[in-house]
């Protein structure tokens, strides 16, 4: 930790004038954050023999999939002026939902469909109330997260049940050309957001609609339009992630997700995404999963309590979140 | 003049940015007197004031007050000296009482506790006792803020600001949201401020209110001193010209020839909003710019977003545009009809300052730049860059954001993002508002090369000599109403009496 914060905050402390422009750069915070994720990388590599393998890299990507296909969907959101804080309970019901529909006899395939129908559904409800009724998002999504998860538990009652069926079981398990099946869904997804951010009309209108909404609508930017198409992206993203999970599982458990939500936010505001909005990439959410994902593999592989684990994830996002306002206010 | 000085500004300079804002400027204000402090906008007096209020830092000159010299150099020095400023925006606390709201600076406490503990009865007995002294004993200081109407909040803040040892009162325009009656009550106010011996310093642009009101006019012009009258020898003729000046118009652009084919590209009737226009009619002329006059409150401020769709609870009778019905619903709707709005708050409704130039540009026309499914930035690179080419705008890069560019050169950019799509009307809320000369010139330039094209331009502005010095013909409105239209260009002093001799009747 010592090394990590005397190599990284060197530039700022230095005061030269190119460190500070350095430090300015649009990419720097996502330079700093590889920076971040070598160091750890090499910390773990010196402390465990098992941990730099091909296999235990893959593994730590793979066990992310889930996390990272929310945080990439929660990415675009946030950055305009959006928040769900209800995509991980989404996650849970998404999973009852294939449970359920396979129990009532429809076809796995169709029971995928119709949970991702549902968590788009539900994304579309709560875009409607954030920009129909112009409520606060933490307020919503926090109302609607608590609905979900409780539903979940209702339809289940509480018990998880199997899902064993090996074609599904495929989506969590299976590998294409050698890789796991659920790390290169989550690699398209971000690869397309990417592309949406970057390359479309409407990935412009998500970085006008977060840095200034009311400047957005005086030039005819559909703002509200525009953040209901996330929310839906969010709430589908969060029925995939719940898909996956079961699949990996082999299981439906309503509560199997539901913990993760706060991994997910904190992976969004440790890649740079701002909170107000209008400021955030998608590969700066990706390198925090991975950085999160490795964390959490690093101490597991080093016999440290998972209690630990969690203080250590809060004290890397208040790290990131410090050095990055140095890096804002470098930028001003 | 017999009245001792009580404070004394003297060669007072500050520029911003290597903008002299300000240059060799003085400014008396006598013991219980009433100075009315006069100019076009951007002429100097918020800058003046929130030098004398300690927001600000002279660049030169001296402030004397007692005959002593005094060091201004935060607000809480210019508190000491008991100067107040009573702020332009109500800031109220609206589940505070009135007692509370007015004492909230130096709150009583009860002494011996061991926990200091509100004097909840002796806050009271003080706000009473302020309140008796302004004549307001009417007033309940038990009331709880947030039940009493506008302008009764309003003189529970000027009571707030005379708390202590207040002794100079400044009032930024502090009748722009009152009606006649409460103007009224506001007088009686100040003139038992001046018999206690308190100066009040009166900015106004409504000059009947000042010509009532004032012991004194100061007016500044360009940042300098443009005349000092004793009120009650001099009149508003005097008063005009010294504001306006008999300065050549030779930042303006010449007007466009009397062309009787220039149809109307919109016609306007019965736009209203409540509280604000009471259903105005006009019309906007093709190749022309339509200037559209009214003091601060008349209802010219919401006019041109009113009719782009931005002010909940709009209705209108009927609109045109180039003979087309058009429906007022949303911005969205306003620019595929062919309008588009520069808004006077650059800042909050005008870019995205985070974002590059280049993408502030092409934001509200982005469908003109896809291809697909994406967007084709060479076509976006190069059209920026011929735009800060055509308008000199001063950058270093298109990609750098466009929050660290200057105010003109961000308005260069505001104005340039309209002229990209097939538009019909451009709305300009002062335009030039926060903008130096050398960039408002270059605006000037372009508003009139894009009258020339063939665009309706409909010029909004409070700005009288702007409206004077750009505007073929001119609508001007008070009260929600409009009250007169000239056909031709006019100058800055008939638009200013118009705009604040309709307003008092």
């Amino acid at each position: 930790m010592t090394d990590l914060k005397s190599t990284a905050s060197a530039p700022a402390i230095g005061s030269s004038r190119r460190a500070r422009d350095l430090l300015a750069k649009p990419w720097a915070g996502t330079v700093m954050l590889l920076i971040f994720y070598l160091i750890i990388i090499v910390i773990f590599t010196v402390l465990s023999p098992f941990f730099l393998t091909f296999r235990n890299l893959i593994s730590v990507g793979t066990n992310a999939s889930f996390i990272g296909l929310m945080a990439a969907a929660g990415t675009p959101l946030i950055i305009a002026g959006g928040l769900d804080l209800s995509v991980a309970a989404v996650a849970g019901l998404a999973g009852v939902v294939v449970s359920m529909g396979v129990a009532v006899g429809l076809d796995i395939w169709v029971s995928c469909v119709l949970a991702l129908i549902v968590g788009s559904a539900i994304g579309g409800v709560n875009g409607a109330l954030t920009n129909g009724l112009r409520l606060n998002p933490f307020i919503v999504t926090l109302g609607t997260m608590s609905i979900i998860s409780g539903l979940s538990l209702v339809l289940t009652g509480g018990l998880t049940n199997p899902l064993l069926i090996d074609s599904f079981n495929w989506l969590g398990s299976g590998r294409i050309a050698g890789i796991p099946f659920p790390l290169l869904l989550m690699l398209v997804v971000f690869a397309v957001i990417w592309w949406i951010l970057a390359f479309t009309p409407f990935g412009r209108y998500v970085y006008a609609s977060g840095g200034n909404p009311d400047a957005s609508r005086m030039l005819g930017i559909p703002v509200d339009r525009t953040q209901i198409m996330l929310y839906v992206g969010s709430g589908f993203a969060g029925a995939l992630a719940g898909v996956i999970v079961a699949a990996m599982l082999g299981a439906a458990a309503p509560n199997a997700v539901g913990g993760y939500l706060l991994t997910v936010i904190a992976a969004i505001i440790l890649g740079g995404t701002s909170l107000f909005g209008g400021r955030g990439s998608v590969w700066g959410t990706l390198l925090a999963v991975l950085i999160l994902g490795t964390l959490n593999n690093g101490l597991t592989l080093l016999n440290v309590s998972s209690f630990w684990q969690d203080v250590t994830k809060g004290t890397v996002l208040l790290l990131a979140v410090g050095l990055d306002q140095l890096r804002v206010r470098a930028q001003n | 003049m017999t009245d001792p000085v009580l404070m004394d500004m003297t060669g007072i300079g500050k520029s911003f940015g290597g903008v002299p804002v300000l240059s060799d400027v003085s400014f008396t204000i006598e013991k219980g007197k009433v100075v009315a402090l006069l100019g076009a906008n951007g002429a100097g007096k918020s800058t003046l004031m929130k030098i004398l209020s300690g927001t600000y830092s002279r660049d030169a000159g001296s402030i004397v007050i007692d005959g002593q010299p005094a060091e201004i150099k935060s607000p809480a020095d210019a508190l000491r000296y008991g100067i107040r400023m009573l702020p332009q925006e109500l800031s109220i606390f609206p589940d505070l009482t009135v007692a509370e709201n007015i004492m909230l600076a130096a709150l009583p406490t009860k002494s011996g506790g061991v926990v200091k503990t509100l004097d909840g009865k002796g806050m009271e007995a003080t706000a009473a006792a302020l309140l008796k002294r302004l004549g307001l004993d009417w007033l309940s200081p038990k009331a709880r803020m947030g039940t009493l109407s506008h302008h009764v909040q309003r003189i529970v803040e000027i009571a707030r600001a005379m708390a202590g040892n207040a002794r100079v009162l400044i009032m930024d325009e502090p009748t722009a949201a009152l009606a006649e009656a409460e103007v009224q009550l506001l007088f009686s106010i100040i003139r038992r401020l001046g018999a206690e011996g308190v100066a009040v310093v009166y900015i106004s642009h409504y000059l009947k209110e000042v010509f009532a009101i004032s012991d004194r006019i100061a007016v500044l012009r360009d940042g300098r001193n443009a005349g000092t009258f004793t009120t009650a020898e001099t009149d508003v003729d005097a008063v005009l010209e010294a504001i306006v000046g008999n300065r050549v118009g030779d930042i303006y652009p010449p007007f466009a020839t009397p062309d009787a084919a220039a149809g109307e590209t919109v016609t306007v009737r019965g736009l209203a909003v409540p509280g604000w226009l009471r259903g105005i009619d006009f019309s906007v002329r093709r190749g022309q710019i339509t200037g559209m006059h009214g003091l601060v409150g008349s209802g010219v401020e919401m006019v041109g977003r009113a009719l782009f769709g931005a002010v909940p609870r709009t209705s209108i009778a009927g609109a045109e545009i180039d003979g087309k019905a058009y429906a007022i619903r949303n911005p969205g709707a306003a620019v595929a009809a062919g309008i588009g709005l520069v808004a006077a708050e650059r800042k909050r409704e005008g870019i995205v300052s985070m974002l590059s130039l280049r993408e502030n540009m092409s934001l509200a026309n982005l469908p003109l730049f896809t291809r697909g499914l994406t967007v084709d930035r060479r076509k976006e690179q190069a059209t920026t860059g011929e735009w800060i080419r055509r308008l000199t705008i001063r950058a270093r890069d298109p990609e750098q954001a466009i929050g660290t560019l200057s105010g003109g050169n961000q308005q260069k950019v505001c104005l340039a993002r309209w002229l990209l799509g097939e538009l019909k009307v451009l709305i300009l809320e002062e335009p030039t508002r926060g903008v130096d000369v050398g960039a408002r010139q270059e605006i000037y330039r372009q508003i009139r090369g894009l009258a020339d094209q063939g665009l309706g331009i409909l010029l909004i502005s409070s700005d009288a000599e702007e409206v004077a010095g750009l505007a073929d013909r001119t609508i001007v409105l008070a009260g929600g109403r409009v009250t007169e239209i000239y056909d031709r260009p006019t100058d800055a002093a008939h638009l200013m009496s118009a705009a604040s001799k309709s307003a008092a009747a």
